[in-house]
C-alpha cells in the first residue's frame, strides 16, 4: 500500500502521541496509539487485525467486513459517527469516527467485529457478490489492472483481498466460526486513536477483547490465481508499467526517489499521464511507474520509462531532493488533516510492525535524504530487471467508426 | 439508552469558548490555534457577489476572483498549498490550507494577488474560456435548472442573487477584461473581507502575518434590495422523467440558526427514501445563511404524477416539529446524532475556518464554530413556527401536473 505517513507525529507532537504496547495478557487489551488532538471534540478509532486470510480462503477476512458492514454504519450512524473498513495488505482495519464523548460506543462497535457474525442466508450472498465484484473490478479497467498485475509480479505470496474464484466458492460454504479461527487472535489487534481522547480511557475501553476462538482453523488449501494477461482490458490510450523491487532501502529515500522521479517524468512527458507510487506493505517495497499515454506517443513512451531511472540518476541534485522531501512532507500533512486521516496513517505504520515511534522516524529520515541516498536507491533498483506491464489501446477497425 | 448530554455539553463548551475567547478583540481576523491540528487553514471572505454586479456582467465576481488568483498557482503549488475559490451569494470564499512552515508565506502571496496586484490580462482571457466552458455543462444540469428556478422563486426575478452567483455562460463571455480589472479594484478591499486562520499558529505569529494586508477597522456590508418571494407554486417544465420537488422556507437575521439545521436534517429523515418511501429518487436538506437570513431548503427527486403530493409532504415534515415539542427522550436520541454529524462536518481545518469567517461575516464578533450545546426541543419547535411559509419550486416534465 502506499507510503506517506506520519508526518503528524513529528510536525505536530511528539508529546501529543502515546503508545502503550500489548499487555502480556490478552484480556488486558491490544497494543494501543493515541495522538491526542483537540482541535474539536472527535475521534478517530482504527482497528486492525494483522493476519493473512487461511490459506486457501483468500478473501475470507474481507468477507467478514462486508457482512458486518450494514449493522455497524447502522451503529455508527445513532451518534452521526461513520465506520469505514480497509482490507489492506497488512491487516483487517475497521474504522469509526464520532463524538469523542461517545468513546465506549464507538470503541464497541469496534470490539463487535472481533466475533465471528451469524449472517442471514441473504447476507451471505449479498456479501459474497461484493467480493465477486471487486474481484472483477481489479482486472475491468486499465489503471487498476496494471496496478494489479505489478503486484502480482513482485509480490507473488500476496493475493488480492476480494480473493480468487475457488476460494469463493469454498468461502460459501465453510464454517464461519472455522474461518475465524484461521484470522483472529487478540495478539493480533492494534489500536490507533486520534482526537479529543486520553490513553488510559481508550485502553478502558478496549480492555477486554474475545479470546482466541476454540476451533480449529480450516485446512489448508493451494490458492490459485488466475492470470491477469487473459483479461487485460480495453483502453483508449496506451498504458504502460513498471515497478522496481526496493528490498531493504531505506523507505524515505524511496519515497524522495518516487516523487524526483514523477516529477522528472512529468516535465518531459506532457501529454501523458504520468504517477510514480512507492508501494510499502509488510511484504517488501517496490517504486511503481504508471504511465498513460496517446497511441501515436507510445514507442517514445516506453523508451522514456525503461530509460528513466537512469536519466533521473544524471539529473539528482540537492535541490532537487529537499524539494521533493518538503513536497512528500507538506503531502502528508494534508493528508493527515481530520482525525481518520491521521489515524489512518499512523495505523499503516502500526500494522507494518515497524516499531513504536515509526512514524516519527520516517518523518525525520524523510528530513535527512540527501542526494547520494537517492542516486543509491537508483542504483539498488537498476540492479534487479523491473516487472513490466503493457495495454495497448484499443483500435477501432475504420468499418465500425461511425 | 445511555445518553452523554453532561460530558457533551461540556466538551462542545471548551470547543466553542476556546475560539470565541481569542477572537473577540479583533475586528476582521480571527485566529483559533489548534496545536495538534497538521496543517493550516486561513479563510479569506470577500463580501462580493451579484449585488456588486451589473445584470449585464453577471458572473463578473467569480471572473474576477478566479483571474486575480490565476497567476499565484505556480508559487502555492511550490510551497505545497492548497487553494479553492468559492462564489457564494454574498461573498467569495478563498481558502487557502498549506503546512505549518508555509501557511505564511502562502496567505501573503494570496493577500497581495487580491489587494494589490492589478489583474493579468492573458490570465482573465484563459479563466473567461475555461468558466464559459463550464457553465455551458452546467446550465444543462436539472440540478442548476432548480437553482435558477428556485433563486427566482424566492427573491424575485429582479432581485441580484435571483441570478445564478456564478453568471451565466452568456453574461461571462461578454465580460471584458478592463472591466474585470475596474470591478477588482472597486470591490476587492480588505475593508470588505475576514479572514479566520485555523491551525497550529498562535494568535501573535498570524496577526502579524495578515496585519499589513488586512488594517483595522470595521467591516464594510452593503445591504442588499428587499425580496419579493413567489406567493404560489412555480413550475417549470423540463424534459426528465422524474421531477423535483423543492421546497424553501425562509428565515431573518436573527433567527435560531443551529435549531434550523437540526430541524432540516430531521425533516429529511422524514422524506428520504425508506420501506415507506420506495419512489424517492434522491432527497437533500440544507441550510444557507446569507446576510440578513438564509434559507432553509428540502428538496426531493420523485415521479412526475406523485410530485403534488410530494409538496405536501415536504410541508408536512417540517411543520410536525411546529405543531409540538418533540418529548425528551426522543429529542436527546436526535440530539445525539445530530451533534456528531455537526462535529464531523467540522473535522477539516478548512471547514472549521469556513464556518468561523462566515459567522464573522455576518456580524458575529466571536466568529463562533457551532453552537449546539443549548439545543432543546422547545427551541427546535419555535425555530419551526417562526419561519415563513414554503416557496415551493416543481421542476419537470409537464406530467408534474398530474397526481
Amino acid at each position: 500500500m502506499l507510503t506517506l505517513s506520519l508526518a503528524l507525529a513529528l510536525a505536530a507532537a511528539p508529546h501529543d502521541t502515546a503508545r502503550a504496547p500489548a499487555p502480556p495478557a490478552a484480556q488486558e487489551g491490544p497494543a494501543i496509539t493515541v495522538h491526542h488532538q483537540q482541535a474539536i471534540p472527535v475521534v478517530a478509532l482504527r482497528l486492525s487485525i494483522l493476519a493473512d486470510d487461511p490459506p486457501g480462503y483468500s478473501g475470507a477476512g474481507h468477507l467478514f467486513q462486508h457482512l458486518l458492514l450494514p449493522s455497524l454504519e447502522e451503529q455508527a450512524a445513532r451518534v452521526g459517527g461513520h465506520v469505514s473498513v480497509v482490507r489492506g495488505s497488512d491487516a483487517i482495519v475497521y474504522q469509526v469516527v464520532g463524538p469523542a464523548t461517545e468513546l465506549d460506543y464507538l470503541a464497541g462497535i469496534l470490539r463487535s467485529t472481533l466475533r465471528v457474525p451469524t449472517p442471514a442466508g441473504a447476507e451471505m450472498l449479498s456479501a459474497l457478490s461484493a467480493l465477486a465484484e471487486e474481484r472483477n473490478a481489479e482486472r475491468e479497467t486499465a489503471p487498476q489492472y496494471v496496478r494489479a498485475a505489478l503486484r502480482a509480479r513482485l509480490f507473488p505470496a500476496e493475493i488480492p483481498a476480494a480473493g480468487t474464484e475457488g476460494a469463493a466458492a469454498r468461502l460459501a460454504t465453510a464454517p464461519l466460526d472455522r474461518l475465524w479461527s484461521g484470522i483472529y487472535r487478540p495478539e493480533r489487534v492494534q489500536v490507533v486513536a486520534v482526537g479529543d481522547v486520553q490513553l488510559d480511557a481508550v485502553r478502558r475501553a478496549f480492555r477486554a477483547l474475545p479470546g482466541t476462538p476454540a476451533s480449529d482453523a480450516p485446512e489448508a488449501v493451494a490458492d490459485t490465481v488466475p492470470a491477469l494477461e487473459a483479461d487485460t482490458p480495453q483502453a483508449t490510450r496506451g498504458w504502460i508499467g513498471s515497478a522496481w523491487s526496493a528490498a531493504e532501502v531505506e523507505p524515505a529515500a524511496v519515497s524522495v526517489t518516487a516523487r524526483l522521479l514523477r516529477g522528472y517524468l512529468r516535465r518531459r512527458m506532457t501529454r501523458s499521464a504520468v504517477e510514480v507510487e512507492h508501494w510499502w506493505t509488510h511484504q517488501g517495497q517496490a517504486l511503481a511507474l504508471v504511465v498513460a499515454t496517446p497511441d501515436s506517443l507510445v514507442p517514445a513512451a516506453r523508451r522514456t520509462v525503461d530509460g528513466a531511472l537512469g536519466t533521473l540518476a544524471g539529473a539528482v541534485t540537492d535541490a532537487g531532493v529537499r524539494d521533493a522531501a518538503a513536497s512528500v512532507r507538506r503531502d502528508m500533512l494534508f493528508y493527515a488533516r481530520a482525525p481518520e486521516r491521521m489515524a489512518e496513517l499512523l495505523g499503516e505504520f502500526a500494522d507494518r510492525d515497524t516499531g513504536p515511534d515509526a512514524a516519527q522516524r520516517y518523518f525525520a529520515a524523510l528530513d535527512a535524504v540527501t542526494a547520494d541516498d537517492v542516486r543509491g536507491v537508483l542504483d539498488r533498483l537498476q540492479v534487479g530487471e523491473p516487472a513490466k506491464v503493457y495495454v495497448p489501446p484499443q483500435k477501432i477497425p475504420a468499418a465500425q467508426r461511425r | 439508552m445511555i445518553l452523554h448530554t453532561p460530558r457533551a455539553a461540556l466538551a462542545a463548551a471548551l470547543l466553542l469558548a476556546s475560539l470565541g475567547g481569542r477572537a473577540a478583540a479583533q475586528d476582521r481576523v480571527f485566529v483559533r490555534p489548534e496545536s495538534g491540528t497538521p496543517v493550516v487553514a486561513v479563510q479569506v471572505l470577500v463580501g462580493v457577489g451579484p449585488a456588486d454586479e451589473p445584470a449585464a456582467q453577471a458572473g463578473i465576481s467569480y471572473l474576477a476572483a478566479r483571474a486575480v488568483v490565476e497567476p499565484t498557482r505556480a508559487v502555492l503549488d511550490s510551497l505545497g498549498a492548497h487553494l479553492d475559490v468559492d462564489q457564494q451569494r454574498d461573498a467569495i470564499a478563498f481558502t487557502l490550507t498549506a503546512a505549518p512552515d508555509a501557511w505564511a508565506e502562502a496567505s501573503r502571496v494570496l493577500l497581495v494577488a487580491l489587494f494589490r496586484d492589478p489583474v493579468d490580462s492573458a490570465a482573465t482571457v484563459r479563466q473567461r474560456a475555461a468558466l464559459v466552458r463550464e457553465l455551458l455543462g452546467r446550465e444543462a444540469s436539472p440540478a442548476d435548472a432548480l437553482e435558477r428556478e428556485r433563486a427566482r422563486a424566492v427573491y424575485g426575478a429582479d432581485h441580484p442573487w435571483a441570478r445564478p452567483a456564478v453568471g451565466t455562460s452568456a453574461t461571462v463571455g461578454r465580460v471584458r477584461v478592463a472591466q474585470v480589472d475596474a470591478f477588482l479594484r472597486r470591490n476587492f478591499t480588505p475593508e470588505r473581507s475576514v479572514v479566520a486562520v485555523v491551525g497550529p499558529v498562535d494568535e501573535a505569529e498570524a496577526l502579524a502575518v495578515l496585519r499589513p494586508h488586512m488594517p483595522e477597522g470595521e467591516l464594510r456590508a452593503d445591504s442588499v434590495p428587499a425580496a419579493t418571494p413567489a406567493t404560489e407554486a412555480v413550475s417549470a417544465d423540463y424534459n426528465s422523467i422524474t421531477t423535483w420537488v423543492s421546497a424553501t422556507w425562509r428565515f431573518g437575521a436573527d433567527s435560531d440558526v443551529e435549531s434550523l439545521r437540526l430541524l432540516a436534517k430531521l425533516a429529511l429523515d422524514r422524506v428520504s427514501f425508506g420501506p415507506s418511501r420506495r419512489s424517492v429518487y434522491n432527497s437533500r436538506a440544507e441550510v444557507v445563511q446569507y446576510a440578513g437570513g438564509g434559507e432553509v431548503r428540502l428538496t426531493v427527486v420523485v415521479p412526475p404524477r406523485e410530485a403534488r403530493q410530494w409538496a405536501d409532504r415536504l410541508r408536512e415534515a417540517l411543520g410536525a416539529y411546529a405543531a409540538e415539542p418533540l418529548s425528551a427522550t426522543v429529542f436527546a436520541e436526535r440530539l445525539r446524532r445530530y451533534r456528531g454529524l455537526r462535529l464531523l462536518e467540522l473535522d477539516l481545518p478548512e471547514a472549521r475556518a469556513g464556518a468561523m469567517a462566515r459567522a464573522a461575516l455576518l456580524g458575529d464578533r466571536g466568529a463562533t464554530l457551532a453552537d449546539f450545546t443549548r439545543l432543546t426541543a422547545d427551541r427546535l419547535q419555535a425555530a419551526a413556527r417562526a419561519l415563513e411559509p414554503a416557496i415551493i419550486v416543481f421542476l419537470g416534465p409537464e406530467a408534474n401536473e398530474g397526481g
